[in-house]
């Protein structure tokens, strides 16, 4: 279930000597429900107004499902290149394929840690990890874990953060 | 009506309430903005050529609007009755809400910062208002107020003493320094820990500052280009609907200019000590160690001047409106020498045998410098960052990291390695082609994000390793939130 990320070549974002660990390929299916919901409104309307008023209004529904094709290209392999690892003093965490991110939290510096399932991650049972520390610019969260996994992790950041918590 | 104690209840805390007159000086402000309104609606129908009407509304205005100011009035009264204070070792407490009761407690060792506020009318009556400010995002300020001044002073001393950890060294001491206006009777007053003044803005140099800003020349510009358009085509539609527009640039100017009018910066145990404000007059108190992160920067047209502004992101006062704005101020506008004395005030000591030398380079240098002391963009980076690839850089001391940038705009920000919240790395698609990434170094909310734009990725890189490293030694060595504890910090000396 939870496979290492893909590892691209080694560069700014493998840092030596961390262990990555993958997230659940069940976001990839959550995140393209998500993904056509959204696309099938402009379908749908494509459609309508197509039959009803003008055939340019194919071109609103062409885009997207070219919108939802390319979604399916990209979300497994964004949900693959994603990516946490707990070392000894910080968590880390990173994503993104064209744009991508790494961000090192120190367990001292979080202020609390949300478990957060909306109505499609929990069908699918996957949940959410979300770090807060005193910067609001901090955006670290651990997508797709299964919530089991989710819980325990939090309870360690907690455990961990407690004993280094050092104020602001 | 007094502003005496209330008996204590069950929790042993003596439960104060504050000066009866706020309960006019807060309601006067409500009643002054429906005057204007009504002010205005009344000289519209003036305008509009229908007479003053005075014998038809002029009764019936005056009874609306008395109406609403004994409402108004009544309705302060009884929240003035409903809000009241107390302070014990740990915290303080307010009660405040006539139909939501909010009961608020904060820790004092959180304490981030204590400021003595008093707007206009307050402070044509001799009171102020106290605001306690905790790092807990949004409006998480306590305040208190309003109080008579003296009582606000000792109230901050107490708070302050209390917050440092001072109170049991306290009790031996015997002169008490301010007046019996005691803040919490049974206890001797604290004293307002010394201070020693350090800078001073004058006038005169904050009206050229403002000149030389980029607000003004636009303002000139388009002053010009309106009279020089309307003198041409002899139309007046383009003056009538952009002077609104030009009108607000100089408010903007003029509210800049009075919050920071008289601005004068002080060092004392009990930390950093700013004055400033033209109409409302605001005395700030920012305990050590709760500066998180520090701005120099420079506009174009200061740059003959060598003038620079400092500013400050300190939790609480956060990025809110104009309050925080006018908080995070550290130095409106000073020399170099007084921007290098300012960072002084926030780091000590830097980390550096040679600070000065170091921060000159911070300031106006470019490249590596002569003893390679930053890591700066490589040549790639003109492609994203043309003007300002060879200033963009980071140097690492002992206490703090320095991250330079800005060609036209110069910028320096400085760090302290225990406050760094948590660190980021990011490429685009551009960058990754080019070998580059930015980092982020993330801070409290403030007007500071720092960052180092377009580093060579593997220094990038490393630098994101190097500095969680960092900030994890410096905290272990961190000043105690009670930061007078275990016995006074020494007050490091003057660089000047």
């Amino acid at each position: 279930m939870s496979t290492p990320p893909s590892s691209p070549a080694r560069g700014p974002f493998d840092p030596p000597g961390v262990e990555w660990r993958g997230v659940s390929p069940r976001l990839v299916a959550a995140r393209l429900l998500v993904v056509s919901l959204w696309a099938l409104v402009p379908f749908a309307a494509g459609i309508v107004l197509a039959v009803a008023v003008t055939p340019w209004c194919w071109v609103l529904a062409a885009a997207a499902l070219v919108g939802v094709c390319w979604a399916g290209w990209l979300v497994p392999r964004q949900v693959r290149a994603t990516g946490y690892a707990e070392r000894a003093d910080d968590l880390l965490i990173r994503r993104g394929i064209m744009f991508r991110s790494l961000v090192v939290v120190p367990y001292g510096r979080l202020q609390y840690v949300d478990v957060e399932a909306g109505p499609v991650a929990a069908r699918f049972r996957i949940a959410q990890v979300q770090l807060h520390t005193a910067s609001p610019a901090t955006d670290a969260a651990v997508p797709g874990l299964a919530p089991d996994d989710a819980a325990r992790l939090r309870d360690r950041l907690a455990a961990r953060g407690e004993a280094r918590l050092a104020g602001l | 009506m007094s502003a005496g104690s209330q008996p204590a209840d069950g929790t042993g805390l003596e439960w104060r309430r504050v000066h009866p007159v706020t309960a006019l000086v807060r309601g006067w402000t409500v009643f002054a903005a429906l005057a204007v309104v009504v002010a205005q609606q009344s000289s519209d129908d003036l305008l509009a050529g229908r007479g003053l009407g005075v014998p038809a509304h002029f009764g019936t205005i005056l009874l609306g609007l008395a109406a609403v100011a004994v409402l108004g009035l009544g309705w302060s009264a009884v929240s003035w009755r409903c809000t009241t204070y107390a302070i014990d070792d740990d915290s303080v407490h307010l009660r405040t809400g006539v139909l939501f009761r909010q009961q608020r407690k904060a820790r004092l060792d959180r304490l981030q910062a204590v400021d003595v506020v008093q707007p206009l009318v307050a402070r044509l009556v001799g009171l102020a208002e106290l605001r306690l400010e905790v790092a807990g995002g949004g409006d998480s300020a306590i305040r208190l107020g309003l109080l008579r001044v003296g009582e606000t002073d000792a109230l901050r001393n107490e708070l302050l003493a209390r917050a440092a950890g001072v109170r049991a060294a306290r009790a031996a001491a015997a002169v008490p320094a301010v007046p019996p206006a005691a803040a919490v009777p049974g206890v001797p007053p604290a004293a307002a820990a010394p201070e020693r003044p350090l800078l001073e803005v004058s006038p005169g140099r904050l009206i050229w500052s403002l000149v030389r800003s980029g607000a003004f020349v636009l303002f000139v510009l388009g002053a010009l280009a309106l009279a020089a358009v309307t003198a041409g085509t002899r139309q007046t539609v383009l003056l009538v609907s952009l002077l609104p527009a030009m009108l607000g640039i100089l408010g903007y100017a003029f509210s800049r200019f009075s919050r920071e009018f008289g601005f004068r910066s002080a060092i004392s145990p009990d930390g950093i000590r700013l004055r400033h404000g033209l109409l409302e007059s605001r005395a700030q108190t920012i305990p050590p160690g709760r500066v998180q992160a520090v701005r120099l920067t420079q506009p174009l047209l200061w740059r003959d001047r060598d003038w620079w502004r400092v500013e400050v992101n300190v939790a609480g006062y956060g990025r809110g409106g104009q309050d925080g704005e006018s908080s995070s101020v550290l130095l409106p506008v000073g020399s170099r020498e007084d921007a290098v004395r300012t960072v002084w005030l926030v780091l000590p000591d830097l980390g550096t045998p040679d600070p000065v030398d170091l921060l000159d380079e911070a300031l106006a240098g470019s490249g590596a410098g002569p003893h390679g002391r930053f890591t700066v963009s490589p040549r790639a980076a003109r492609w994203l960052d043309p003007w300002a690839w060879s200033r963009d850089g980071f140097a690492v001391t002992g206490r703090a990291l320095l991250l330079r940038g800005g060609r036209l705009v110069r910028r320096l920000v400085l760090v302290p390695h225990e406050r760094t919240q948590s660190v980021g790395l990011e490429q685009g698609p551009l960058q990754r082609r080019l070998g580059l990434a930015s980092v982020l170094v993330h801070s409290t909310p403030g007007p500071v994000a720092p960052q180092v734009p377009h580093l060579r990725a593997a220094d990038a890189a490393a630098l994101v390793d190097a500095q969680a490293a960092r900030a994890r030694e410096a905290r272990a060595h961190d000043v105690p939130e009670r930061w007078m504890a275990p016995g006074p910090r020494p007050t490091p000396e003057d660089p000047t």
